[in-house]
């Protein structure tokens, strides 16, 4: 391997999806090659420095609710014009009846909405507990030890996954690997409890629309539990990082170790 | 579609904030990129990635917005093999801890001013890797072949690099 075949390769070897060969190869030329080893470190510096000093907002609310409406709203425009031909029927419903019924079906749609993720945070979050469950291999790095877990994201990710719980007797740490949710990256943490598997992504929060009510004590903040799909769904944040613990196990245990996670 | 296409604002923000500069520019390319899909909805196959769709038709907008701002065409290329010095067996000697010094100085406008003055493929192709596109969505966005996406983006971080020399003293 020549140095600019050499340096075509250092980022995916950092980010650790270099092929066994490849890595194999480059590995023999930066044990050579001392301009490839200095290019290997000055481009994970520049790694840091875009990380740090890069704009890493999500898209403003005012930006997103016009969007919807732009996207969604003629839908549901559309939709609505369907119930108001309905309601014309004179035998249906009286003019006040149909109010009280609106009123009373959006208080309890605005409850439900406060408390309730966004649809694709929730779907988000099983699907890829689900994928978790059936890949052959979840984990690229493997448990227990949380000093080696927890360093090999530096450089996957552009920011630390912060958590106050590293695995014990009660939650083994299986492992940890490099995810999407949704649109960003994450920090797929995966825990054992006895024979159920819970999974744990870390992700930057920012542009997420999180449910209104977070009533659900964990740790030193308060988040939200939801059941779907048969599913318990731990959803709360901390600082700019949100997380998502999903597992079959009972709700209690989840919350136990979400409290763990989050630290006292 | 348009629920799985709002699924990617953030993210297409991000792009065009860092592109652009300015949260308002950023704001009016968004707006113009979901214009232009709702537009183009008819013409979206099935099994096509919807991300690097959203994500090319951003970049077209914001050649397009560029074109105005400036009245006259721009190269979205790289601009040839000759856009960057950066051919390794021509690399500089080894410049020891001074490069990583500097690098670990520059401030957020270092960085925007020497992601200005690289050509819009390079400048494409580091934020979208940052997001987190595959080859072949780069590839896809950028309009080049899978083959060239590893070397274009190498290129492009050594010639970012090479700015930020000169920004960073």
């Amino acid at each position: 391997m020549d140095c600019t075949e050499a340096r075509t390769h250092l980022l995916d070897r950092r980010r650790g999806i270099l092929d066994e060969d490849r890595r194999g190869a480059l590995e023999a030329h930066l044990d050579e090659c001392a301009g490839c080893r200095h290019e290997d470190t000055a481009d994970a510096e520049l790694t840091r420095a875009l990380a740090r000093h890069l704009p890493a907002a999500g898209a403003p609310a005012s930006l997103r609710s016009s969007l919807e409406r732009r996207w969604i709203g003629p839908t549901k425009r559309a939709e609505r014009g369907v119930d108001r031909r309905a309601e014309r029927r004179p035998w249906v419903w009286g003019l006040g009846g149909i109010a009280c019924g609106a009123a009373l079906a959006m208080l309890l749609a605005i409850a439900w909405r406060a408390r309730a993720p966004s649809d694709a945070m929730l779907g988000e979050a099983v699907n890829d507990h689900l994928r978790v469950l059936y890949s052959e291999h979840p984990v690229e790095v493997e448990g227990p030890d949380t000093h080696k877990v927890k360093p090999w994201f530096a450089g996957r990710l552009d920011f630390a996954p912060v958590m106050a719980f590293g695995g014990d007797d009660e939650f083994p740490l299986r492992g940890g690997s490099v995810s999407y949710f949704l649109d960003r990256k994450a920090a797929t943490l995966v825990f054992g409890r006895r024979l159920h598997v819970i999974t744990l992504f870390i992700f930057r929060n920012e542009g997420m629309r999180w449910p209104a009510v977070e009533d659900t004590p964990i740790g030193h903040v308060h988040g939200t539990l939801v059941t779907s799909r048969g599913f318990h769904v731990l959803l709360w944040r901390a600082g700019d990082l949100g997380y998502a613990l999903v597992s079959d196990v009972d709700s209690h245990d989840l919350t136990a170790l979400g409290a763990k996670i989050a630290g006292p | 579609m348009p629920r799985a296409a709002l699924e990617h604002l953030d993210a297409l923000f991000r792009l065009a904030r860092r592109l652009t500069g300015r949260d308002e520019d950023a704001e009016d390319l968004v707006q113009e990129t979901y214009t232009r899909a709702l537009a183009a909805q008819s013409q979206f196959a099935a099994g096509t990635n919807i991300r690097a769709w959203l994500f090319r038709i951003l970049r077209n907008a914001y050649i397009d917005s560029y074109r105005r701002a400036r009245s006259s065409p721009i190269e979205p290329g790289l601009t040839g093999e000759d856009a960057f010095d950066t051919d390794a067996s021509a690399s500089e000697p080894l410049r020891g801890d001074e490069e990583l010094e500097r690098l670990r100085s520059v401030v957020a406008k270092d960085i925007q001013a020497a992601l200005a003055g690289l050509t819009l493929d390079a400048r494409t192709v580091i934020l979208l890797d940052l997001e987190g596109l595959s080859e072949g969505e780069l590839a896809e966005v950028l309009g080049c072949a899978p083959g060239t996406v590893k070397s274009r983006l190498s290129r492009a971080r050594s010639a970012l690099r090479e700015r930020l020399r000169d920004y960073a003293r």
